[in-house]
């Protein structure tokens, strides 16, 4: 029996293909890590050896040094404390940003499907027409705001910037999720003699997880990114990561320390990496299943 | 407990007019079933009801108190739906006592309240699930619960049973017969099942595009159907609707049927004073299945039975009864005869007309003659 299934012919060229599509998404996969491979390496490399060796070849002598220096002692700019304080400038940046960019979209998805008024469209095409705005159109008019609110160059003005900019996209994200959910929960609950608040809190938001980690996730890698904003509004003390990155390497005078310029990257990438670890397992589907038929 | 008044309701959503002023009055202690064919307006009207849908013009008063500037939770109204709607990310439990704590029961109200409701629906093991664990039938039992829980003054039920196969849909529609009966609530219930709006009915509102075609009990609408558009839509096989015309024989009135092959078939007619001035003229003659019969099974109190002979086309036994088809004014005509009737196809046979229960139509308004 198993001899004879052995034989057949489709089977043998299933396993065939199969053999040919692992092989070729194990070549991208690799030719894809070899970037991040060949940070890692030298980013635990001396000097010295960078300069000798070659690009793959492993460290003689693994050491840390670099990843100490790129946090607590570096250059950039003109002091030489490293990339800490930027780093927690990012992420007092990202975590109210993302949090109330995400909030306020799913009010707004919340209002935009289950209690529309008259021109709710117009709402959300603007809102869509917001997402589309390039950064640099803004850039000016921002400024004058922040100054204006007495938040220039601070992390609050950077906050108040993604903020805006991103309720957009999260207001999209979640009013095409709600707009599937079912209307009959909305009108069972309001007859039950729930709120507004109550039923967004209580029948909308637990079956909400899928949207909420998609929407963390772009609006987390997105805003942790963004170079141009934090350039333009938060010079010095408090530039995000990625200003500061762009400083470290740009401000080494002398030798370039790549190792330190390695290991510096991979801290302000390391964030952004972890969130897609972490909640990309969350992405489930079928919340929903069993709550109302057809 | 609460009558329902319906005044002069009309619905818009933009240009479409989806009610056309509908007016209903529902007695305290009513069952009052729409009926009506898809798009007809039924949920809408429910839905304004429970204050789901703004009403566009006229009023709606649930025991002498307007609706309109109400919210849904403050109409002492439970409704279920066809989807049922049950929260799925709350336990069968929740989801009935939501209502109660939203409206700050307190928790033992709550647990006993929940308690007594399940043990009445029998869904007492069923506690601790979440709806997607549950099959068809225990879903609408516990959307029924949520409804119940409340006590509310009113019950609105929307296609509650449409969801379920036919031998569930029957046991739970005497469930919600006897329901009624005990609690002694005001239900309005939609379908498009005329077999369900009968059997629950006291009273029927048949609606068609918008508009309201007959309020009545079921016996008024099955009997006498205000229009052509109630007669066919009530009865399963249904209503018989032949053209004919008027005439007089002797003082007496007869509906004139052309019959292939053979003489016109004349059958008389109860007096109506209506039925006068159609003399000679063309009507739609209505009759039932269950009002042509085999001589045997005719209703032999009925003043106006005629026996005739006219031709089996095709016999239908169903178990029960037999279908036995033939063809009068040109149209295919069914009669119910008891089953082991010795009819056979292309054959004549007697055939027995209880007038009394023929209506007549005008064909032009399709309205009833009287
Ligand atoms: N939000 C809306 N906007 C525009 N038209 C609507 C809206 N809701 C319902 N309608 C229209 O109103 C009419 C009545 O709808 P309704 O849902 O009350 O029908 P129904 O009698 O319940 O039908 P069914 O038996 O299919 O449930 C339909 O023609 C429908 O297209
Ligand atoms: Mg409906």
């Amino acid at each position: 029996m198993s001899i004879a299934s052995n034989n057949n012919p489709s089977v043998s060229s299933q396993r065939f293909w199969r053999v040919l599509i692992y092989t070729t998404l194990i070549v991208m996969a690799v030719f894809y890590l070899l970037p991040l491979f060949i940070m890692l390496l030298t980013s635990v490399k001396t000097l010295d050896e960078i300069r000798d060796g070659n690009l793959l070849t492993l460290p003689v002598q693994w050491t840390l040094e670099p990843w100490k220096k790129a946090w607590g002692t570096a250059c950039v700019g003109l002091t030489c404390e490293g990339i800490n304080g930027y780093f927690w400038n990012s992420i007092k940046m990202v975590v109210p940003s993302v949090a109330i960019s995400t909030i306020l979209g799913a009010i707004n998805g919340y209002i935009l499907t289950k209690w529309r008024f008259p021109g709710h469209r117009w709402v959300f095409a603007l809102m869509l027409f917001g997402c589309f705005i390039p950064f640099q159109i803004v850039l000016l008019p921002m400024s004058q705001v922040l100054g204006f609110l007495g938040i220039a160059g601070s992390t609050a003005g950077l906050v108040l910037v993604h903020v805006t900019y991103g309720i957009g996209f999260s207001t999209l994200f979640f009013r095409n999720y709600y707009e599937a959910f079912p209307t009959e929960l909305v009108n069972a609950a309001k007859i039950d003699g729930a709120g507004f608040f109550r039923i967004f809190w209580r029948i909308l938001l637990p079956s909400s997880a899928p949207i909420i980690v998609v929407t963390v996730i772009w609006q987390f890698t997105n805003i942790w990114n963004d170079f141009l904003f934090g350039a333009s509004f938060a010079a010095g003390e408090h530039a995000p990561m990625t200003v500061a990155l762009n400083n470290l390497v740009n401000s080494t005078t002398g030798v370039k320390e790549y190792n330190v310029d390695m290991a510096a990257a991979i801290i302000a990438a390391a964030p952004t990496l972890l969130v897609y670890i972490v909640a990309g397992r969350y992405f489930v589907r079928g919340l929903m299943a069993g709550s109302v038929k057809g | 407990m609460a009558s329902i008044d319906i005044v002069n309701v009309h619905k818009s959503y933009g240009s479409a007019h989806v009610l056309k002023g509908i007016d209903i009055q529902v007695d305290d202690g009513d069952f009052l079933v729409l009926v009506g064919p898809s798009g007809c307006g039924k949920s809408t009207l429910l839905n304004m009801i429970a204050g789901l849908e703004e009403i566009s013009d006229g009023d709606i008063r649930i025991g002498d108190e307007s609706m309109k500037d109400k919210r849904p939770s403050e109409r002492d109204i439970a409704m279920v739906f066809q989807s049922y709607a049950l929260y799925p990310n709350m336990t069968v439990a929740k989801n009935i006592s939501f209502g109660l704590e939203m409206r700050n029961f307190s928790k033992a109200e709550i647990k006993e309240r929940t308690e007594s409701v399940s043990k009445m629906l029998q869904i007492e093991q069923l506690l601790a699930r979440k709806p997607g664990q549950l099959s068809g039938g225990q879903r609408q039992r516990v959307a029924m619960g949520r409804a119940l829980v409340r006590e509310p003054k009113v019950f609105l039920f929307d296609e509650p049973l449409s969801n379920l196969d036919a031998k569930l849909r029957v046991d739970m529609r005497t469930e919600i017969k006897k329901l009624h009966q005990r609690l002694g609530a005001t239900i309005v219930y939609v379908t498009h099942d005329q077999i369900e709006a009968m059997t629950l009915a006291t009273k029927i509102a048949i609606m068609k595009a918008g508009e309201l075609q007959q309020l009545g009990t079921p016996d008024q609408l099955y009997n006498q159907p205000s229009n052509l558009f109630v007669a066919g839509f009530m009865g399963s096989p249904s209503m018989n609707i032949l053209p004919a015309t008027i005439a007089e024989q002797g003082g007496k009135l007869f509906a004139k049927l052309s019959q292939k092959n053979t003489d016109d078939l004349l059958l008389p007619l109860p007096e109506q004073t209506g039925y006068r001035s159609y003399i000679n003229k063309g009507v739609l003659l209505g009759i039932r299945p269950e009002a042509i019969t085999d001589p045997e099974s005719a209703d032999k109190d009925s003043e106006h039975l005629y026996i005739a002979d006219c031709i089996v086309n095709v016999t239908e036994p169903t178990g029960a009864d037999l279908f036995a088809i033939t063809e009068l004014g040109g149209r295919e005509v069914i009669a119910r005869m008891r089953a082991n009737t010795p009819l056979k196809s292309g054959e004549t046979g007697p055939f027995a007309f209880n007038m009394n229960k023929a209506v007549l139509f005008d064909p032009s308004s399709e309205a009833r003659i009287d």
